[in-house]
Protein backbone atom coordinates (compact mmCIF):
# COMPACT_ATOMS: atom_id res chain seq x y z
CA UNK A 1 0.00 0.00 0.00
CA UNK A 2 1.34 2.91 -1.36
CA UNK A 3 1.40 6.48 1.74
CA UNK A 4 0.25 9.69 0.66
CA UNK A 5 2.29 12.05 2.64
CA UNK A 6 1.14 15.03 3.69
CA UNK A 7 3.05 17.90 5.42
CA UNK A 8 0.06 19.06 7.51
CA UNK A 9 -0.46 15.26 8.69
CA UNK A 10 3.05 14.96 9.11
CA UNK A 11 3.66 17.97 11.10
CA UNK A 12 0.02 17.06 13.83
CA UNK A 13 1.91 13.60 14.48
CA UNK A 14 5.54 15.37 14.81
CA UNK A 15 4.04 18.29 16.91
CA UNK A 16 1.49 16.06 19.31
CA UNK A 17 4.83 13.60 19.76
CA UNK A 18 7.09 16.44 20.74
CA UNK A 19 4.01 18.18 23.26
CA UNK A 20 4.09 14.96 24.75
CA UNK A 21 7.77 14.23 25.57
CA UNK A 22 8.63 12.55 22.64
CA UNK A 23 11.39 15.56 21.37
CA UNK A 24 13.94 13.06 19.90
CA UNK A 25 11.38 11.86 16.91
CA UNK A 26 13.19 14.21 14.49
CA UNK A 27 16.76 12.67 15.12
CA UNK A 28 15.97 9.20 13.92
CA UNK A 29 17.72 8.25 10.75
CA UNK A 30 15.27 4.75 10.49
CA UNK A 31 18.26 2.52 11.11
CA UNK A 32 16.44 -0.16 13.50
CA UNK A 33 19.19 -0.61 16.56
CA UNK A 34 16.41 -0.29 18.75
CA UNK A 35 14.27 -2.74 17.30
CA UNK A 36 16.87 -5.28 17.15
CA UNK A 37 16.94 -5.17 21.32
CA UNK A 38 13.34 -5.00 21.87
CA UNK A 39 11.94 -7.50 23.50
CA UNK A 40 8.40 -6.30 22.91
CA UNK A 41 9.68 -6.54 19.15
CA UNK A 42 10.66 -9.96 20.04
CA UNK A 43 7.78 -10.78 21.66
CA UNK A 44 5.78 -9.77 18.77
CA UNK A 45 4.33 -6.11 19.27
CA UNK A 46 5.28 -4.76 15.62
CA UNK A 47 4.48 -1.80 15.98
CA UNK A 48 7.47 -0.27 18.68
CA UNK A 49 10.55 1.42 17.67
CA UNK A 50 11.59 2.11 14.60
CA UNK A 51 8.52 1.49 12.73
CA UNK A 52 6.28 2.94 15.51
CA UNK A 53 8.57 6.10 14.37
CA UNK A 54 8.64 5.53 11.15
CA UNK A 55 4.69 5.93 10.98
CA UNK A 56 4.78 8.77 12.92
CA UNK A 57 7.15 10.51 10.56
CA UNK A 58 4.87 9.67 7.81
CA UNK A 59 2.02 11.46 10.04
CA UNK A 60 0.90 8.51 10.60
CA UNK A 61 -1.19 9.46 14.19
CA UNK A 62 -5.26 8.77 14.22
CA UNK A 63 -4.45 5.70 11.95
CA UNK A 64 -2.64 3.94 14.24
CA UNK A 65 -4.57 4.91 17.26
CA UNK A 66 -5.87 1.57 17.99
CA UNK A 67 -2.63 -0.06 17.95
CA UNK A 68 -2.03 -2.03 21.12
CA UNK A 69 2.10 -2.18 20.40
CA UNK A 70 2.84 0.51 22.65
CA UNK A 71 0.89 -0.61 25.57
CA UNK A 72 3.31 -3.68 25.43
CA UNK A 73 6.70 -1.23 25.72
CA UNK A 74 8.39 -2.80 28.93
CA UNK A 75 10.11 0.69 29.71
CA UNK A 76 13.27 -1.25 29.58
CA UNK A 77 15.11 1.30 27.61
CA UNK A 78 17.29 -0.63 25.44
CA UNK A 79 15.97 1.05 22.90
CA UNK A 80 17.49 4.77 24.63
CA UNK A 81 20.75 2.69 25.45
CA UNK A 82 21.53 1.53 21.58
CA UNK A 83 20.40 4.68 19.88
CA UNK A 84 23.13 6.23 17.59
CA UNK A 85 21.31 9.57 17.30
CA UNK A 86 20.27 9.92 21.06
CA UNK A 87 16.10 9.68 20.36
CA UNK A 88 15.41 7.95 23.53
CA UNK A 89 12.85 5.92 21.82
CA UNK A 90 11.19 4.98 24.58
CA UNK A 91 10.22 8.41 25.23
CA UNK A 92 8.45 8.38 21.85
CA UNK A 93 6.62 5.33 22.56
CA UNK A 94 5.47 6.94 25.46
CA UNK A 95 4.37 9.88 23.48
CA UNK A 96 2.31 8.32 21.93
CA UNK A 97 1.09 6.44 24.30
CA UNK A 98 0.15 9.79 26.00
CA UNK A 99 -1.81 10.96 23.01
CA UNK A 100 -3.93 7.45 22.98
CA UNK A 101 -4.10 7.32 26.23
CA UNK A 102 -5.58 11.18 26.33
CA UNK A 103 -8.08 9.92 23.68
CA UNK A 104 -8.83 6.69 25.66
CA UNK A 105 -7.15 4.36 23.29
CA UNK A 106 -6.44 2.27 26.49
CA UNK A 107 -6.89 -1.13 27.04
CA UNK A 108 -8.69 -1.77 29.65
CA UNK A 109 -6.87 -3.98 32.08
CA UNK A 110 -5.27 0.38 32.35
CA UNK A 111 -8.64 1.90 34.08
CA UNK A 112 -8.66 -0.20 37.17
CA UNK A 113 -4.98 0.34 38.06
CA UNK A 114 -5.85 4.51 37.88
CA UNK A 115 -8.78 4.04 40.72
CA UNK A 116 -6.65 1.82 43.14
CA UNK A 117 -3.70 4.04 42.42
CA UNK A 118 -6.61 6.93 43.09
CA UNK A 119 -8.05 6.09 46.13
CA UNK A 120 -4.58 3.62 48.20
CA UNK A 121 -2.20 5.56 46.24
CA UNK A 122 -1.04 2.12 44.86
CA UNK A 123 -1.72 1.40 41.53
CA UNK A 124 -1.66 -2.15 43.18
CA UNK A 125 -3.01 -3.14 46.10
CA UNK A 126 -4.49 -6.01 48.17
CA UNK A 127 -5.28 -6.24 51.56
CA UNK A 128 -2.46 -8.29 52.86
CA UNK A 129 -2.51 -7.38 56.59
CA UNK A 130 -2.85 -11.44 58.00
CA UNK A 131 -0.02 -12.19 55.01
CA UNK A 132 2.94 -9.50 55.86
CA UNK A 133 2.19 -10.70 59.90
CA UNK A 134 2.73 -14.09 58.76
CA UNK A 135 5.80 -12.95 57.69
CA UNK A 136 6.61 -11.36 61.43
CA UNK A 137 5.57 -7.34 59.69
CA UNK A 138 3.14 -5.17 61.29
CA UNK A 139 0.07 -5.74 59.33
CA UNK A 140 -0.08 -2.12 57.93
CA UNK A 141 2.08 -1.15 55.87
CA UNK A 142 4.15 2.43 56.29
CA UNK A 143 2.80 3.50 52.90
CA UNK A 144 0.07 5.44 51.54
CA UNK A 145 -2.25 1.99 51.81
CA UNK A 146 -3.23 3.37 55.06
CA UNK A 147 -2.32 7.05 55.37
CA UNK A 148 -5.10 9.51 55.18
CA UNK A 149 -3.05 12.18 54.95
CA UNK A 150 -1.12 10.69 52.12
CA UNK A 151 -4.03 9.83 50.13
CA UNK A 152 -5.38 13.08 50.14
CA UNK A 153 -1.66 14.32 48.83
CA UNK A 154 -2.07 11.67 45.64
CA UNK A 155 -5.55 12.45 44.97
CA UNK A 156 -4.81 16.23 45.18
CA UNK A 157 -1.91 15.95 42.55
CA UNK A 158 -4.07 13.72 40.70
CA UNK A 159 -7.23 15.98 40.41
CA UNK A 160 -5.20 18.49 39.27
CA UNK A 161 -3.72 16.74 36.12
CA UNK A 162 -5.01 16.21 32.89
CA UNK A 163 -5.32 12.35 33.84
CA UNK A 164 -8.51 14.01 35.76
CA UNK A 165 -10.21 14.92 32.92
CA UNK A 166 -10.33 11.25 31.17
CA UNK A 167 -13.22 10.04 34.19
CA UNK A 168 -10.82 7.38 35.15
CA UNK A 169 -11.27 7.79 38.68
CA UNK B 1 24.96 3.51 61.04
CA UNK B 2 24.48 4.65 57.48
CA UNK B 3 20.97 5.54 56.62
CA UNK B 4 18.84 4.84 53.50
CA UNK B 5 15.02 5.30 53.09
CA UNK B 6 13.39 2.48 52.49
CA UNK B 7 11.21 2.76 49.17
CA UNK B 8 8.86 -0.41 49.33
CA UNK B 9 6.65 0.37 46.39
CA UNK B 10 3.53 -1.69 46.06
CA UNK B 11 4.60 -5.64 44.89
CA UNK B 12 6.68 -5.74 47.83
CA UNK B 13 4.54 -4.99 50.70
CA UNK B 14 1.55 -6.93 49.40
CA UNK B 15 2.20 -9.51 47.84
CA UNK B 16 5.67 -10.74 49.12
CA UNK B 17 6.35 -9.05 52.41
CA UNK B 18 8.85 -11.82 53.03
CA UNK B 19 11.07 -9.64 50.75
CA UNK B 20 10.50 -6.78 52.49
CA UNK B 21 11.35 -8.34 55.62
CA UNK B 22 14.37 -9.37 54.06
CA UNK B 23 15.62 -6.07 53.74
CA UNK B 24 14.85 -5.46 57.38
CA UNK B 25 16.66 -8.59 58.78
CA UNK B 26 19.49 -7.97 56.04
CA UNK B 27 20.91 -4.56 55.86
CA UNK B 28 21.12 -3.34 60.02
CA UNK B 29 23.65 -6.81 60.04
CA UNK B 30 25.37 -5.16 57.17
CA UNK B 31 25.45 -1.67 59.13
CA UNK B 32 22.73 -0.05 57.20
CA UNK B 33 19.44 1.02 58.78
CA UNK B 34 16.45 0.77 56.49
CA UNK B 35 14.68 4.29 57.43
CA UNK B 36 10.61 3.69 56.72
CA UNK B 37 9.31 6.54 54.10
CA UNK B 38 5.66 6.91 55.42
CA UNK B 39 3.47 7.60 53.19
CA UNK B 40 5.13 6.79 50.33
CA UNK B 41 3.03 5.32 47.98
CA UNK B 42 3.33 4.07 44.33
CA UNK B 43 5.93 5.37 41.87
CA UNK B 44 3.61 5.78 39.64
CA UNK B 45 3.26 2.47 37.90
CA UNK B 46 4.51 2.84 34.02
CA UNK B 47 0.74 2.36 33.02
CA UNK B 48 -0.48 4.78 35.17
CA UNK B 49 0.48 8.50 35.17
CA UNK B 50 3.26 8.07 32.88
CA UNK B 51 1.43 6.51 30.19
CA UNK B 52 -1.03 9.63 30.38
CA UNK B 53 1.19 12.96 31.05
CA UNK B 54 5.06 13.46 32.07
CA UNK B 55 4.31 16.67 34.43
CA UNK B 56 2.52 14.45 36.71
CA UNK B 57 4.39 11.53 36.31
CA UNK B 58 7.01 13.85 37.74
CA UNK B 59 4.84 15.16 40.57
CA UNK B 60 3.72 11.93 42.14
CA UNK B 61 7.20 10.72 42.23
CA UNK B 62 8.34 13.84 43.34
CA UNK B 63 6.15 13.55 45.72
CA UNK B 64 7.89 10.48 46.84
CA UNK B 65 11.59 11.38 46.73
CA UNK B 66 10.86 14.49 48.76
CA UNK B 67 9.58 12.49 51.63
CA UNK B 68 13.48 11.31 51.91
CA UNK B 69 14.68 14.52 51.35
CA UNK B 70 13.09 16.13 54.07
CA UNK B 71 15.09 13.14 56.22
CA UNK B 72 17.73 13.81 54.54
CA UNK B 73 18.42 10.45 52.99
CA UNK B 74 18.83 8.62 49.61
CA UNK B 75 16.10 6.75 48.41
CA UNK B 76 16.81 2.95 47.96
CA UNK B 77 14.37 0.48 46.58
CA UNK B 78 13.83 -2.90 46.03
CA UNK B 79 11.39 -3.02 42.54
CA UNK B 80 13.50 -2.46 39.16
CA UNK B 81 10.52 -0.73 37.77
CA UNK B 82 10.09 1.61 40.80
CA UNK B 83 13.99 2.45 40.43
CA UNK B 84 13.31 3.28 36.76
CA UNK B 85 10.66 5.71 37.42
CA UNK B 86 11.64 7.28 40.03
CA UNK B 87 15.55 7.68 38.70
CA UNK B 88 14.24 8.65 35.23
CA UNK B 89 11.72 11.05 37.15
CA UNK B 90 14.65 12.52 39.41
CA UNK B 91 16.33 13.24 35.93
CA UNK B 92 13.58 14.23 34.03
CA UNK B 93 13.00 16.95 36.44
CA UNK B 94 16.87 17.57 37.31
CA UNK B 95 17.42 18.44 34.06
CA UNK B 96 14.68 20.41 32.46
CA UNK B 97 14.40 23.63 34.90
CA UNK B 98 11.27 24.63 33.51
CA UNK B 99 9.77 21.18 34.56
CA UNK B 100 11.11 21.49 37.85
CA UNK B 101 9.28 24.23 38.29
CA UNK B 102 5.81 23.09 36.74
CA UNK B 103 6.74 19.91 39.49
CA UNK B 104 7.23 22.33 41.99
CA UNK B 105 3.92 24.15 41.40
CA UNK B 106 2.10 21.23 41.50
CA UNK B 107 3.88 19.92 44.77
CA UNK B 108 3.08 23.33 46.60
CA UNK B 109 -0.35 22.45 46.38
CA UNK B 110 0.24 19.54 49.02
CA UNK B 111 3.26 21.91 50.95
CA UNK B 112 5.98 20.13 49.50
CA UNK B 113 9.06 21.03 47.71
CA UNK B 114 11.08 18.97 45.71
CA UNK B 115 14.55 20.09 45.98
CA UNK B 116 17.07 17.46 44.35
CA UNK B 117 19.19 16.47 47.37
CA UNK B 118 18.38 12.79 47.47
CA UNK B 119 20.11 10.42 45.24
CA UNK B 120 18.31 6.78 44.22
CA UNK B 121 19.87 3.52 44.64
CA UNK B 122 18.60 0.33 43.77
CA UNK B 123 19.01 -2.52 46.89
CA UNK B 124 21.73 -3.98 44.96
CA UNK B 125 23.63 -1.00 44.67
CA UNK B 126 23.85 -0.87 48.07
CA UNK B 127 24.87 -4.27 48.74
CA UNK B 128 27.63 -4.22 46.33
CA UNK B 129 28.70 -0.20 46.63
CA UNK B 130 27.62 0.43 49.72
CA UNK B 131 28.28 -2.71 51.77
CA UNK B 132 31.01 -4.24 49.76
CA UNK B 133 31.71 -7.44 49.12
CA UNK B 134 34.06 -8.54 51.73
CA UNK B 135 31.69 -7.28 54.48
CA UNK B 136 28.59 -9.24 53.52
CA UNK B 137 30.80 -12.56 53.22
CA UNK B 138 32.15 -11.71 56.58
CA UNK B 139 28.41 -12.08 58.27
CA UNK B 140 27.84 -15.12 56.44
CA UNK B 141 26.72 -18.35 58.25
CA UNK B 142 26.21 -20.91 55.83
CA UNK B 143 28.67 -21.29 52.96
CA UNK B 144 26.68 -22.34 49.46
CA UNK B 145 29.68 -23.97 47.29
CA UNK B 146 28.16 -26.17 45.22
CA UNK B 147 24.78 -24.31 43.86
CA UNK B 148 24.34 -23.04 40.79
CA UNK B 149 22.48 -20.19 40.21
CA UNK B 150 20.75 -17.91 37.52
CA UNK B 151 20.68 -14.29 38.17
CA UNK B 152 18.34 -12.16 36.77
CA UNK B 153 19.00 -8.59 36.91
CA UNK B 154 15.85 -7.10 35.49
CA UNK B 155 15.57 -4.03 33.28
CA UNK B 156 15.60 -1.20 34.99
CA UNK B 157 18.76 -1.34 36.64
CA UNK B 158 20.79 -1.76 33.45
CA UNK B 159 19.21 1.03 31.31
CA UNK B 160 19.42 3.89 30.09
CA UNK B 161 22.62 3.62 31.71
CA UNK B 162 23.02 7.51 31.94
CA UNK B 163 20.55 8.08 34.67
CA UNK B 164 21.41 5.33 36.99
CA UNK B 165 23.60 6.78 40.05
CA UNK B 166 25.85 3.12 39.84
CA UNK B 167 26.35 2.23 36.57
CA UNK B 168 27.25 -1.46 35.45
CA UNK B 169 30.62 -1.59 32.64
CA UNK B 170 28.79 -3.11 30.48
CA UNK B 171 24.97 -3.23 30.76
CA UNK B 172 24.36 -5.61 27.91
CA UNK B 173 26.71 -8.16 30.33
CA UNK B 174 26.04 -7.04 33.87
CA UNK B 175 28.16 -8.45 36.56
CA UNK B 176 26.67 -6.92 39.42
CA UNK B 177 24.43 -9.43 40.56
CA UNK B 178 26.58 -12.36 39.51
CA UNK B 179 28.92 -10.95 42.12
CA UNK B 180 26.68 -10.76 45.13
CA UNK B 181 25.51 -14.10 44.39
CA UNK B 182 28.81 -15.54 44.17
CA UNK B 183 29.43 -13.71 47.56
CA UNK B 184 27.87 -16.78 49.54
CA UNK B 185 29.96 -19.05 47.74
CA UNK B 186 27.31 -20.43 45.14
CA UNK B 187 28.47 -19.85 41.52
CA UNK B 188 26.61 -17.36 39.16
CA UNK B 189 28.12 -18.36 35.99
CA UNK B 190 26.75 -16.39 32.60
CA UNK B 191 24.04 -17.94 30.03
CA UNK B 192 22.71 -16.52 26.92
CA UNK B 193 20.16 -14.60 28.08
CA UNK B 194 20.91 -13.10 30.71
CA UNK B 195 20.31 -9.53 30.29
CA UNK B 196 16.91 -10.85 28.45
CA UNK B 197 13.49 -9.38 29.42
CA UNK B 198 11.09 -11.92 31.62
CA UNK B 199 8.11 -10.66 29.93
CA UNK B 200 6.54 -8.91 33.25
CA UNK B 201 5.46 -5.55 32.74
CA UNK B 202 3.27 -3.82 30.14
CA UNK B 203 3.49 -6.77 27.81
CA UNK B 204 1.87 -8.84 30.60
CA UNK B 205 -1.23 -6.82 31.20
CA UNK B 206 -1.54 -6.09 27.50
CA UNK B 207 -0.65 -10.09 25.89
CA UNK B 208 -0.12 -13.08 28.61
CA UNK B 209 0.34 -14.85 26.08
CA UNK B 210 3.25 -13.16 24.14
CA UNK B 211 5.01 -12.46 27.72
CA UNK B 212 4.70 -16.01 28.45
CA UNK B 213 6.69 -16.41 25.04
CA UNK B 214 9.67 -14.73 26.49
CA UNK B 215 9.85 -16.16 29.83
CA UNK B 216 9.64 -19.53 28.18
CA UNK B 217 12.24 -19.07 25.92
CA UNK B 218 14.87 -18.04 28.75
CA UNK B 219 13.41 -20.44 30.83
CA UNK B 220 14.53 -23.35 28.55
CA UNK B 221 17.97 -21.20 27.87
CA UNK B 222 18.54 -21.35 31.51
CA UNK B 223 17.86 -24.96 32.38
CA UNK B 224 19.19 -26.16 29.45
CA UNK B 225 22.67 -23.98 29.74
CA UNK B 226 22.92 -24.12 33.47
CA UNK B 227 20.58 -26.28 34.98
CA UNK B 228 20.51 -24.50 37.98
CA UNK B 229 19.23 -25.63 41.71
CA UNK B 230 17.60 -21.79 41.73
CA UNK B 231 17.19 -18.58 40.05
CA UNK B 232 17.61 -15.56 42.16
CA UNK B 233 16.65 -11.90 41.01
CA UNK B 234 17.07 -8.10 42.38
CA UNK B 235 13.58 -7.25 40.73
CA UNK B 236 10.27 -7.84 42.37
CA UNK B 237 8.67 -7.66 38.83
CA UNK B 238 10.85 -9.88 37.73
CA UNK B 239 10.25 -12.27 40.95
CA UNK B 240 6.71 -12.23 40.50
CA UNK B 241 6.63 -13.36 36.50
CA UNK B 242 8.96 -16.47 37.60
CA UNK B 243 7.37 -17.70 40.59
CA UNK B 244 3.74 -17.91 39.46
CA UNK B 245 4.70 -18.54 35.97
CA UNK B 246 6.56 -21.08 35.78
CA UNK B 247 3.81 -23.54 37.28
CA UNK B 248 1.54 -22.18 34.25
CA UNK B 249 3.83 -23.05 31.35
CA UNK B 250 4.24 -26.37 33.38
CA UNK B 251 0.60 -26.79 33.21
CA UNK B 252 0.45 -26.50 29.63
CA UNK B 253 3.31 -28.45 28.90
CA UNK B 254 5.43 -25.87 27.85
CA UNK B 255 8.04 -26.57 30.14
CA UNK B 256 8.74 -29.91 32.47
CA UNK B 257 10.63 -28.44 35.09
CA UNK B 258 9.81 -25.79 38.15
CA UNK B 259 13.15 -23.76 39.37
CA UNK B 260 12.78 -22.15 42.84
CA UNK B 261 13.06 -18.05 42.69
CA UNK B 262 14.41 -15.81 45.37
CA UNK B 263 14.94 -12.36 45.52
CA UNK B 264 18.56 -11.76 46.22
CA UNK B 265 17.82 -10.61 49.83
CA UNK B 266 16.48 -13.51 50.66
CA UNK B 267 18.87 -15.31 49.38
CA UNK B 268 21.60 -13.48 51.58
CA UNK B 269 18.95 -13.89 54.84
CA UNK B 270 19.07 -17.19 54.56
CA UNK B 271 22.95 -17.54 54.13
CA UNK B 272 23.06 -15.21 57.12
CA UNK B 273 21.13 -17.93 59.03
CA UNK B 274 17.66 -15.92 59.55
CA UNK B 275 14.47 -18.12 59.85
CA UNK B 276 12.91 -18.40 56.03
CA UNK B 277 9.40 -18.75 57.56
CA UNK B 278 9.78 -14.81 57.70
CA UNK B 279 12.27 -14.06 55.23
CA UNK B 280 11.53 -16.72 52.18
CA UNK B 281 8.02 -17.74 52.92
CA UNK B 282 5.79 -16.72 50.09
CA UNK B 283 5.97 -18.88 46.62
CA UNK B 284 4.10 -20.52 44.28
CA UNK B 285 7.47 -22.64 42.58
CA UNK B 286 8.09 -25.17 46.09
CA UNK B 287 11.21 -23.95 47.41
CA UNK B 288 11.85 -26.22 50.86
CA UNK B 289 14.37 -28.50 49.75
CA UNK B 290 17.11 -25.80 48.56
CA UNK B 291 16.12 -23.62 51.73
CA UNK B 292 16.37 -26.18 53.30
CA UNK B 293 19.81 -27.22 51.67
CA UNK B 294 21.31 -23.53 51.99
CA UNK B 295 20.65 -23.87 55.99
CA UNK B 296 21.72 -27.89 56.53
CA UNK B 297 24.61 -28.00 59.18
CA UNK B 298 27.29 -29.52 57.05
CA UNK B 299 27.32 -25.72 55.17
CA UNK B 300 27.71 -24.04 58.43
CA UNK B 301 30.82 -21.87 58.51
S1 LIG C 1 11.67 0.57 26.20
FE1 LIG C 1 9.95 -0.32 25.08
S2 LIG C 1 10.39 0.22 22.96
FE2 LIG C 1 12.33 0.45 24.08
S3 LIG C 1 13.39 -1.51 23.90
FE3 LIG C 1 12.21 -1.59 25.80
S4 LIG C 1 10.25 -2.53 25.22
FE4 LIG C 1 11.25 -1.84 23.32
S1 LIG D 1 18.03 3.35 17.05
FE1 LIG D 1 17.48 5.52 17.09
S2 LIG D 1 17.95 6.28 15.01
FE2 LIG D 1 17.92 4.03 14.89
S3 LIG D 1 15.78 3.54 14.29
FE3 LIG D 1 15.86 3.48 16.53
S4 LIG D 1 15.27 5.55 17.18
FE4 LIG D 1 15.79 5.67 15.01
Amino acid sequence: MSIQLSKEKIDEAILTIIANGGEGILQCVQCGACSAVCPGVRAGFPVLCRLLIKKLQEGQLEEIIEETSTWGCQACNRCTEVCPQGVRPLEVVFAFRRYQAKELAISTSSTLVQMTLYERGHAVFTDAQALRESVGLPGKAPTSAYDEKAQKEIQTLMDNSPMSELGLF
Amino acid sequence: MQQFGLYLGCNIPFKAPDIEQSFRKVFPKLGIEPVDLEGAGCCPAWGTAPSFDLTTWCSLSGRNITIAEEKGLDVMIGCNSCFGILSEAKHFIDTDPKRKKAVNEKLAMINREYKGTSNIYHVSHVLHEIVGIEKIKSKLKYDLSGLTVAVQPGCHTLWPSDICHIKESNPFEPTLLRDLVETTGASAPEYSRLASCCGMGGMRSTNVEKSLGLLKTKLLSIKEELNPDLIVTTCSSCFLQFDMSQPLLKERDLIDFEIPVLYATQLLALAMGFNPKEVAAISKVNRDVVIDDIQSEKRLI
